[in-house]
């Protein structure tokens, strides 16, 4: 029986240097995929590719040598440097817990991070187009998406900004409403503060620079699409600021109370956000006294992210009981694409209606002997054997081909067999060739941890 | 039934409160139109009591403290769905539901008010009234933003940047509201004071000393804000603090009046 195989890097195994030399570019992705299921190895397949993570998703009736083949295919492009035990992979229900925790962003490098349900959508999408996506990866992933939903929608996992830059985004927006057309300053040219502006540019507030190297200013404000502008010019640049973003190397306080007060008398009250990031500081502390001055240093803003982080960790916790419920739903489809729970459930139910209609219709047949009603009871079961009888032949017949799955799950639909009920027979029919998966999952179903 | 329907409005002006406030300090992805559904249907409940009060036919409406008030919180609720519209500022709910019910309750306490002499009636009183009801609504609002906005410098200040700070609107939009709703609010008191000057004199009435005097007093504060804010650029958190002093002088002059009533009944 057909099972699940996953073969990958990500960072939590692999640097940098690796993991680009495996990405596939999205355009890429149909094509490659055609190719990897070229080699014959695998009954589905389906390819993700990010900046953190290389992963090739895969079914195989024989899964061990399907892991085997899909390793080789990666370690091929591995550079000669890097050893194999950046790769890891997995079999059975480990993977579908690996994909549902990828999709709802548990796996990620900033945990909660919005962009990899889209990414691993593109990868869903590439399998359909290359058409190496059937109805186990299918299924799997599209509950991987409504995994991924349920856990933005039910914890807070992507709540909070978790980098310094974009907290300043956050903050200004809060004192500013807007930031349109407002004006940024920044000061300096220190790195955190040159991606801070570039946050801030990107809002759409306006960027002024100055630096005491005039040069350098030019070059800043160039790349971040800002203006310099001369260092005798800020009193007057302070002045008309909205945020101030100062990250000079200077030991000594740049912006001082008496400074500020003077520029503060032709601001006439106008709120001002000064984000120092500068270390040693920039600012006086005794600035962010003042009325409608605000200011953030860059430990206040390390403390915001840090408490973010902390937030979205206990946050993921939650996540990972709504990945295990999932889990739980996934197994139980898988369960009931058994064949032997589905024959009972269709016998089962061909002889419920018969039993059904004889009931109504014996009391409306008057004089009827007894041996009368033996006949026609005889009848109807016959007919309900007969009936079933092609089915049943090419239920069972079908039901070892690749698309076994397929045929029991059209069967379930057709004559509408629900899911639970096969799972309460477990019992008696754990001796499908699926059982294993099974039982992985029982021993699975305790561990929350990441699937190395 | 009039009965009933108090306790109805005030029950379901309370619970709103209760909501509003779980919703500001928890927080809900999901209830979040809950608070607001429940204000409507107070405001509806409200509406229904209104029109049971209505003075009969020849009497001018707005003569009774009890019906100034009741109005005023009615009124204070229709501006502030409106605000939050233009805004987009439902969850300063938490700060005018708590205004609403305390307008609405005084409104009950004062049932056995006795209302101005018929005597005294004039259309200029009801002008009078009509405008300062306004004022109040508009100043009520300028209030619960500038609350809004010493909380929020506040915790920017002290860096609580969670829960609370998220959920309520920028310190802009919160300034800008203050500033909007003083200068609808302040027209109307000028009027609403010179029209109770020229009622006074006419009805040569000289017992309201003290309510003029507080009136007055509100008046140049909020005379005062504008001119700062206008001609000096003042803004946030000096405005917010003038704003919310100037209201709480209207509220005065409101409570003068009511005790005055309560006095003359006695």
């Amino acid at each position: 029986m057909r099972d699940f195989i996953v073969v990958g890097l990500s960072h939590r195994t692999a640097p940098v240097e690796v993991r680009e030399r495996l990405a596939v570019p999205s355009d890429r992705l149909e094509q490659e995929l055609r190719e990897i299921a070229a080699s014959g190895r695998f009954d589905e397949a389906l390819l993700i590719s990010t900046c953190n993570r290389v992963e090739l998703y895969a079914t195989s009736t024989n899964p061990i040598a399907a892991s085997q083949v899909a390793r080789d295919e990666l370690a091929r492009r591995l550079p000669a440097s890097a050893s194999e035990d950046v790769l890891y992979q997995e079999r059975g229900v480990a993977v579908v817990r690996h994909a549902f925790r990828v999709a709802s962003s548990l796996d990620s490098l900033v945990v909660g991070e919005p962009q990899i349900l889209g990414q691993v959508k593109e990868a869903f999408d590439a399998a359909k187009g290359a058409g190496t996506m059937g109805t186990l990866l299918g299924r799997c992933f599209t509950q991987a998406f409504a995994t991924a939903k349920r856990v933005r929608n039910e914890t807070g996992i992507a709540e909070g900004t978790v980098s310094v830059s974009s907290i300043a985004c956050e903050l200004a927006k809060k004192i500013f409403g807007n930031l349109e057309g407002r004006r940024t300053l920044l000061l300096g040219a220190g790195e955190m503060g040159e991606s801070a502006a570039r946050s801030l540019r990107q809002t759409g507030t306006n960027l002024h620079v100055i630096n005491r190297s005039e040069d350098r200013a030019r070059a800043l404000a160039d790349s971040c699409g800002g203006r310099a502008v001369p260092y005798e010019r800020l009193a007057v640049e302070l002045a008309d600021a909205d945020v101030v973003i100062a990250s000079t190397a200077s030991p000594k306080f740049i912006l001082t109370p008496e400074l500020m007060k003077t520029v503060g008398r032709s601001r006439r009250h106008r709120p001002l956000f000064i984000i120092d990031i500068a270390v040693p500081r920039d600012v006086d502390p005794r600035v962010g006294n003042m009325d409608n001055v605000f200011v953030y240093d860059v430990d206040d803003l390390q403390q915001v992210a840090e408490e973010n982080l902390a937030e979205r960790t206990r946050e993921a916790a939650l996540a990972e009981l709504i990945v295990e419920e999932e889990l739980d739903a996934f197994l139980s489809w898988r369960r009931s694409l058994q064949l032997a729970p589905t024959i009972v459930a269709l016998r089962k139910r061909f002889g419920q209606i018969a039993e059904e209609e004889m009931q109504r219709t014996l009391p409306r047949l008057e004089g009827l002997s007894e041996s009368d009603r033996s006949v026609l009871e005889a009848m109807s079961r016959s007919m309900v054997n007969k009936l079933l009888h092609e089915p049943m032949t090419q239920l069972k017949a079908g039901a070892g081909e690749p698309d076994g799955p397929l045929l029991i799950d059209a069967v379930r639909r057709l004559f509408a067999i629900s899911e639970q009920e096969p799972s309460k027979r477990d019992a008696s029919t754990e001796d499908g060739p699926e059982a294993k998966v099974t039982q992985l999952a029982a021993a699975g179903t305790g561990s929350t941890g990441e699937s190395k | 039934m009039k009965a009933g329907l108090f306790i109805a409005t005030t029950l379901l002006y309370a619970l709103a409160c209760v909501l509003y406030l779980f919703l500001l300090t928890r927080g809900s992805d999901k209830a979040q139109r809950l608070p607001g559904t429940v204000f409507v249907t107070a405001l509806g409940a409200h509406l229904a009591f209104l029109l049971l009060e209505t003075p009969p036919p020849g009497e001018l409406p707005l003569a009774d403290i009890s019906q100034i008030l009741s109005l005023s919180s009615f009124g204070l609720g229709i501006a502030f769905l409106l605000a939050s519209y233009r805004f987009d500022v439902t969850i300063l709910g938490a700060f005018v539901a708590p205004l609403s019910l305390m307008l609405f309750l005084a409104s009950g306490l004062g049932s056995n008010y006795a209302p101005v002499s018929p005597g005294v009636q004039s259309l200029m009183l009801t002008l009078h009234i009509g405008a300062n009801v306004l004022g109040l609504i508009a100043f009520a609002l300028a209030f619960a933003a500038g609350v809004a906005y010493m909380l929020q410098d506040r915790l920017l200040r002290r860096r609580q940047l969670s829960g609370v700070f998220q959920r309520l609107p920028s310190l802009d939009v919160l300034d800008t509201m203050g500033l909007r709703s003083v200068l609808v609010g302040f027209p109307l008191l000028t009027f609403g004071m010179v029209t109770g000057t020229f009622w006074l004199l006419r009805s040569g009435g000289s017992e309201f000393y003290v309510s003029q005097a507080l009136g007055l007093v509100a008046w140049a504060i909020f005379a005062s804000v504008i001119v700062l804010r206008v001609a000096a650029g003042w803004q946030g958190r000096k405005a917010a603090l003038g704003t919310m002093l100037g209201f709480l002088f209207t509220l005065l002059v409101l409570a003068g009046y009511a005790l005055r009533a309560v006095g003359g009944s006695a």
